[in-house]
């Protein structure tokens, strides 16, 4: 469960990528993409953090990182984008309402994920989309329920 | 020996004046991943009022803020890391970052460990340690926070490096220290001249360690935010008497040079080089930078 476990969560986006498994290390249930350079200075085996954070794994399920988001964002996965005042209610890990989606990139089906994006296209954490986007039906409803958001940096600090 | 009259008085003879200072907040812009979002301006129309410091490259004093520096999106997403400005010093001290293999000894929080992966542009690598369990947890959240991606941290004593058998460009020891009162309130009720003491025996342990990794052609910047010339311009006295280095220019446009006489002491001439900063539009810090007098046998 590396490359595997993160490969897996990225397709539920609607993207593609390739990750070296040799590359991949893990510990702690967390997974790290190290580079050619980090390499041969991982030269024990009880590193704390190393290279670029890919997410974690807690009982068997694959917990992504905010710059794995981010990389899916610039790959074209499945997003959103939201207006201003919205993007500061998901930070603070409420959900999304119709009337606040600006953009949809992708087919915002029902019971998938997206990631959401703020104006300036920079990812803020991903959701589950529950609620028509579309702007036909009720715009008050609750259409993407928060998944992970980038407050979290904030929340672990307490 | 331990008290304010006490430290006034040392800090008399050393040729400052005791004074309160009241710190701005400061934030440093990470330059990787804030290029071409205007962020200056984004940070003003949220209500945060910002100033260039002159002194610093990235670096700008919060004069006013209508929300919380620390819990905007700008911050969360990694544009910007808040750290003092002194702080923001001792990384700009090393000539060029990119490319290279860097050491950083004492790294939580991880402010200055995000600020060199920034220089780099997260290129070369980084190892990073820290003796401190709990501490280490917010340099890791630190480097996700900031997308950092050429670090790996080890929950390592600094003085147990040499225990890596590997050879560093730059190394930054940010020497655990006594602090200094700008910062604490209760700094000249809880600190002694004997816990002075031992951290200086400490650092210079540190500094033996660290100087051992340190290439032949490697860069070391040493800094503290004491203000005691035990933990400053005397360790810096004692390792190019030690350990082989000897002190550089810093260049810097801020600060004072480094003292040469130190209660009655006289130190090398070259200590002048090193950075003193006593509090005035910073905190009190002080910074080094050495490199090899003679190259490494081996």
């Amino acid at each position: 469960m590396t490359a595997k476990a993160v490969t897996n969560f990225v397709a539920t986006f609607g993207v593609d990528i390739i990750l070296n498994p040799d590359l991949i290390v893990e510990k702690n249930g967390r997974f790290y993409l190290v580079n050619v350079a980090l390499r041969p200075l991982m030269v024990r085996p009880d590193f704390f953090y190393a290279g670029l954070f890919l997410g974690k794994t807690k009982e068997g399920k694959f917990f992504p990182s905010f710059h794995l988001l981010s990389i899916l964002a610039k790959e074209h996965a499945q997003r959103i984008v939201v207006d201003r005042k919205a993007a500061w209610l998901f930070i603070c890990g409420r959900p999304l309402f119709a009337s606040s989606v600006v953009r949809v990139f992708g087919s915002a089906k029902r019971n998938t994920n997206t990631l959401v994006l703020n104006e300036f296209g920079e990812c803020l954490g991903f959701g589950r989309i529950v609620g028509d986007l579309s702007a036909k039906t009720s715009r008050d409803e609750v259409a993407v329920r928060n998944v992970s958001d980038v407050g979290d940096f904030l929340r672990r600090e307490r | 020996m331990s008290g304010r009259e006490f430290f006034q008085d040392r800090y008399r003879q050393l040729g400052w004046e005791l004074k309160e200072v009241n710190l701005r907040q400061a934030i440093r812009i990470n330059n990787t991943n804030a290029r071409g979002k205007n962020l200056v301006e984004r940070l003003n129309s949220l209500g945060v009022v910002l100033q260039k410091i002159p002194f610093l490259q990235s670096g700008y004093w919060v004069l006013d803020s209508k929300v919380s520096a620390g819990a905007t999106a700008e911050y969360l997403l990694g544009l910007y890391s808040i750290q003092e400005a002194a702080a923001q010093i001792p990384v700009s001290l090393f000539s060029d970052l990119r490319g290279k293999r860097v050491l950083d000894c004492a790294a939580a929080p991880g402010g200055k460990t995000v600020q060199l992966a920034d220089a780099m542009q997260n290129s070369g690598a980084i190892v990073a340690l820290d003796v401190d369990k709990r501490r280490i947890a917010a340099v890791g959240n630190h480097l996700e926070r900031c997308s950092i991606t050429n670090t790996v941290v080890y929950l390592l004593d600094a003085r147990q490096v040499p225990s890596l058998n590997l050879r560093f460009d730059r190394i930054l020891v940010d020497a655990p220290c006594s602090g200094n009162f700008a910062g604490d309130r209760d700094w000249f009720k809880n600190r002694t001249l004997k816990d002075i003491q031992c951290n200086a025996a400490l650092q210079k342990d540190i500094l033996t360690k660290a100087s051992e990794c340190l290439s032949n052609h490697g860069e070391l910047v040493y800094s503290t935010c004491s203000l005691e010339p035990e933990e400053n311009e005397l360790n810096m006295d004692w390792a190019i008497k030690n350990l082989n280095l000897q002190i550089q220019e810093t260049h810097s446009s801020y600060g004072q040079n480094g003292l040469t006489e130190v209660f009655g002491k006289k130190l090398d001439s070259s200590v002048a080089k090193c950075l003193r900063m006593w509090p005035n539009e910073t905190q009190g810090f002080f910074a080094a930078k050495l490199k090899r007098s003679q190259p490494h046998d081996r």
